[in-house]
Order: C-alpha cells, then structure tokens, then sequence
C-alpha cells in the first residue's frame, strides 16, 4: 500500500530526529546569545587577527574582519561547524534506507511483501528527506530565539537562507550512504567508504581554502563542502548554482542507488 | 488433463562468484508443484534449498533459467506475485524494538489489510500460544518463529514458502503446525516447504524433491520413499549373542555385534526381527532414524541414479 513505509519511517525516526533538532537548535540558539556586544566581536577579530592568515582560512574565516560582523561570526561559530556535524545524522539515516534491514536479515522478510524495491528506497529516502527538514527548522527556531535575545542587529532573513542551505549538503551525504550501501552491501564497509569520503571532501576544502595553489584549488572542487559555501551564503545570500549542483548530484545517487537495488541480490 | 502448477522452475541455475571463485549453488532446477499440494524440499544443508526458495521470491537473481510461480515470472511481476505469497525464512529476523503485535500491524498494512488480516492473525497467535504484547527482542527463538509463522500466514496466502518452517518448535507446535498445514491444503492453498528432516515431510508432504549438491535428482511421491525407508535398531541383550542370529531375518541387511549388543539396519516391519530373538533376555531396544544421506544413498545409490 502506498505510503506505508514513509509513514512507518517517520514513524520509527521521529524520535531520533527530534533530538537532533533539539541539538542544532541549542547549538544555534547558543551561539547567538553568546556575542554579548560588538565589543566582544572586537576582541574576537583582534585575537583572530593575531592568528596566522593560513590558520584563518583552514577556518573557514577569510578575513579577520569578518569576524567584526555578527554574521561573519555565525558563519564561523555555528555554519562552519554544523554541517560536518550533521554528517553523523546523515549517515545514520542513509543507513536506514536500506543497510540496517538488510544487515540484520529484515530485508528478507521486506521484499517478501508486496513492495517494490524502488519504492522501499524512495519512501525511505523521502521520509529521511522530512526528517531532515524538521531538524533545519529546528535550528531555525533556536536562532530565531537567540535573535530575539540578542541585542546586535542580525539579519534574520540571512540567517534562514544559511541554516537553509545545510539541506542540501545533507541530503547529499544520505544519498551518499544509500548509494555506497546498496552497492557494497555491508553496513560496515559501507560507514567507512561514506565516512572516508566526507573527511576527505571536508579535508579538500580546508586545504583549498588555506593554498593558493591552482591544483589545490581544482581539487577542492572535487569536495561537496565548496559548494556548502556557508560564509558565503552568510554574506551573500544563497547560491542557486551550488544548490543546484547539490540536489543533482543527490538525485544522481539515488537514480543509482535504485539501479543496482533493483538489479542485485538481496542479503547475501 | 493436469492443472496449472503453481511453481514452475525451468533449467534455473545460481551461481555465486566470490571473487574467482564461482560456486554453483543450483544446477538447472526443473521443478513443478501443483496446486493443492503440499511439497516437500529435502537435502542436506547447503544443497540449495534455500536458494531455490529465494530465487522464486526474487531475493536473488538466476545466473540462468526462470521461476514461474502461478503462470507469471517470478522476477518481473514479483510484485504482484508476492501479494499470493507467504514466506517463513530459515533464518528469521524481525524489527527486534516492535512488539509481536506492531510487527503484525506493519505488515498487514504494507499488504493492503482491510482489518481481516490483523484478525487472522489473532486467531493465529491464539492457535500457536503466542504473546503479541511482547517485543520482539523478548521472544525466545521458538516464539520468534510462531510470529514468523503467524506473519506468513495471516493474509491466507494461495502459495505458503516456507524454509525450514520447524526449526524451533517444540514437538507439541510442531503437531500444530502440520495441523496448520493440512489445513491450508483442505482449503486449496499449496505449500513449498524446505527441510532437511525426512520425519518432518513425512508427516505432511504429499510430494518431495530430493536436492543434493544443488542438483534435484528425484521427485517422489512421500509414500514412494517411506516405502525405502528404514531404522538403525540397536538391541541390547543380558548375554553375548551371535550376529548370525539375526543375518537372515527379512529386512536386515546390515547387523554389528557389539559387547552384548546387536546393531541392525532393518526395513519393514519389527515383528520378524524380535521373532528371532526369542529366548534371548533383552534389555533394552533403541531405535535411529536414517540420515537423509542415508535415505538417499539407501535409495539412489552413491552416484544418484536411482535403485531399481
């Protein structure tokens, strides 16, 4: 029946994203409440700017002086950070999709139902994707919350694009674990491929941003987390082409994922 | 003129590559079970029986050959095919942090339940003693499998497939289940079940297919081969006896002496045997099912070729 396992999904995870959610929103709500006045953001760019440049960058803070705006200080403190955090609850729920049933012997009995392999992964998937969108607006609120405590004059709209613009990083990395998991088959193997690739992608980009080296610089785009871009999202706006570029490749692995599904053996 | 069967398999074939090594697991499988039968799969372990039964479910897929289950490719309309099906794996696992009865409910709903499949399977439950309350952590191995059972069974499906169905059950279930079974065939379904416990399919298959090495070497009819059946007796005497005694009896064809006891591998009835025996004090009588190699070799022989 149409739409059972999206909702058996939601309802086995709803609990674990809710936790999540409550830690993003604390962890945002913090770091606003936490810049007490733009005197502190002095000292901070001050202390930053006795810091070495190449150190700063690995940072994700191209300039000392960004550090003077709220903003830049955000962009540093929180979206520079959740994202690589996030990384935890992405894999655990690619994980979901279609590796812990099938690790555990339980797919067996799944595809003995009704149900189309195609369908287990896109209800699971879509279910994770709502999942993921509860935890964004969770973080949402507890920003929104530090806002109202704050006494600076923050850009609330600015804020909302930029925790907006996690989704699509990570969605990317649940494709990611769907993709790898369907194809290596064990849940261990597969938490090691997803967690090398996105210690490597962030490695890449910290080193891209710290080298001005024109191969470091191609490499870095190699790395998922370029096209995260949360400072710049933070300063600019959001960028349609990075999201763009991130919702494509997620639609990518899962078109994939669901050709070997479809293809391989199950459970073995 | 004969009915549709409900499985057909034609040359289907699986092979499994690790690595470069290639394992053929199924070796051009042609099988046909009718419907309203129940038919037993028996082999040893690793003979193919489970493959066999996750290829008709499209759990895996055939190297070569095809599986129809009632007229329709059991790859490409899976779907449709599964609604009809129920599936008890060998080795079963179930969502260990939901409830018997949140299994049930998760299921019947993936299955389209209208209500009716939920209240079969309280009726289930109540047949095999089995607590829905409890979560599925909590079961003990024979209690998962009722569940499993009860899980397979609660659509009333038209194909029951079941691996190694027993395994876990204690004696007193194990008649339940047969029960259970008969009851299914009385009502038209057709039952595919593997086991590598000649007893077990004695007890209710009309049919078996006897599987070895992932080869099927014969189909019979469960009469056909209870008929070669035989026991390993081992009678234990007072005082020594001499193996002769017992050489000639009809039946015997295999008798050591051992201490004070006569081992002998007999065919058919008892009474000839313990006629021979008479004035001899005996002490106690033992009696061993064959293996199913045993069974096997007793009626095919050691390259497989049937006994005339």
């Amino acid at each position: 029946m149409s739409g059972v396992v999206f909702w058996n999904t939601l309802k086995s995870h709803w609990r674990g994203a809710l936790y999540w959610g409550i830690g993003m929103g604390l962890l945002a709500y913090y770091i606003l409440v936490i810049i007490p006045d733009v005197d502190a953001l002095n000292q901070y760019a001050e202390m930053a700017a006795t810091l070495p440049p190449v150190l700063m960058q690995m940072l994700g803070v191209s300039d000392s002086a960004t550090l003077l705006a709220p903003e830049g200080f955000i962009g540093f403190g929180f979206f520079g950070y959740a994202l690589l955090i996030l990384a935890a609850y992405a894999v655990i729920a690619g994980l979901n999709v279609t590796a812990n049933e099938e690790d555990e012997g339980i797919l067996d009995i799944v595809l003995s139902l009704p149900l189309a392999r195609w369908r287990l992964v896109v209800e699971k998937f879509a279910a994770h994707l709502v999942l993921t969108l509860g935890i964004v607006l969770m973080a949402i609120l507890g920003m929104w919350l530090g806002v109202q405590q704050s006494v600076l004059d923050l850009n609330m709209a600015r804020l909302v694009e930029a925790t907006l613009n996690m989704l699509p990083g990570i969605l990317f990395m649940i494709a990611l674990t769907v993709f790898i998991s369907v194809l290596v088959r064990r849940k261990a193997a597969a938490i090691g491929i997803v967690a090398g690739i996105i210690a490597a992608s962030y490695f890449l980009d910290f080193i891209g941003k710290a080298v001005t080296n024109d191969i470091v610089q191609v490499v870095q785009k190699l790395s998922f987390y370029t096209y995260y871009d949360s400072a710049g999202v933070i300063t600019h706006g959001l960028n349609v082409g990075n999201i763009a570029l991130l919702l494509a490749l997620t639609v990518i692995l899962l078109a994939g994922a669901l050709w070997f599904f479809n293809r391989r053996d199950v459970g073995l | 003129m004969a009915a549709n069967p409900v499985i057909q398999t034609d040359n289907l074939t699986k092979v499994y590559k690790t690595g470069k090594e290639a394992v053929v697991a199924l070796k051009d499988l042609n099988l046909s079970v009718q419907p309203g039968e129940i038919f037993g799969f028996l082999g040893p372990n690793g003979a193919g029986k489970t493959t066999t039964i996750r290829l008709l479910l499209d759990l895996i897929r055939p190297t070569r050959g095809r599986a129809n289950i009632f007229g329709q490719d059991a790859n490409l309309n899976s779907v449709a095919l599964h609604q009809r099906i129920g599936f008890l794996p060998g080795e079963l696992s179930l969502w260990k942090h939901l409830t018997g009865k949140q299994v049930v409910n998760y299921v019947a709903s993936v299955r389209g339940d209208d209500g009716r499949m939920v209240k079969h399977a309280n009726e289930l439950a109540e047949q095999l003693d089995l607590d829905f309350s409890k979560k599925v952590r909590a079961y003990s191995s024979g209690n998962r499998r009722k569940l499993g059972l009860v899980v397979s069974m609660m659509h009333k499906p038209d194909l029951l497939i079941l691996d190694e169905p027993t395994g876990g059950l204690d004696p007193l279930l194990q008649q339940t289940f047969n029960q259970m079974m008969r009851d299914a065939r009385a009502a038209g379904r057709t039952v595919f079940l593997s086991s590598h416990v000649l007893g077990e399919v004695q007890a209710i298959c009309d049919r078996v297919g006897i599987l070895r090495n992932g080869e099927l070497k014969a189909v019979e009819r469960v009469d056909d081969l209870t008929h070669t059946n035989f026991q390993w007796i081992t009678l234990r005497f007072r005082d020594a006896i001499a193996p002769e005694v017992v050489a000639q009896v009809p039946g015997v064809t295999e008798v050591t002496a051992e201490n004070h006891s006569l081992k002998v591998r007999l065919s058919g009835d008892f009474d000839p045997l313990l006629r021979a025996v008479e004035g001899h004090y005996i002490v106690g009588v033992q009696t061993k099912e064959p293996t199913l190699e045993e069974i096997f070799l007793a009626f095919y022989g050691n390259n497989g070729a049937q006994k005339s």
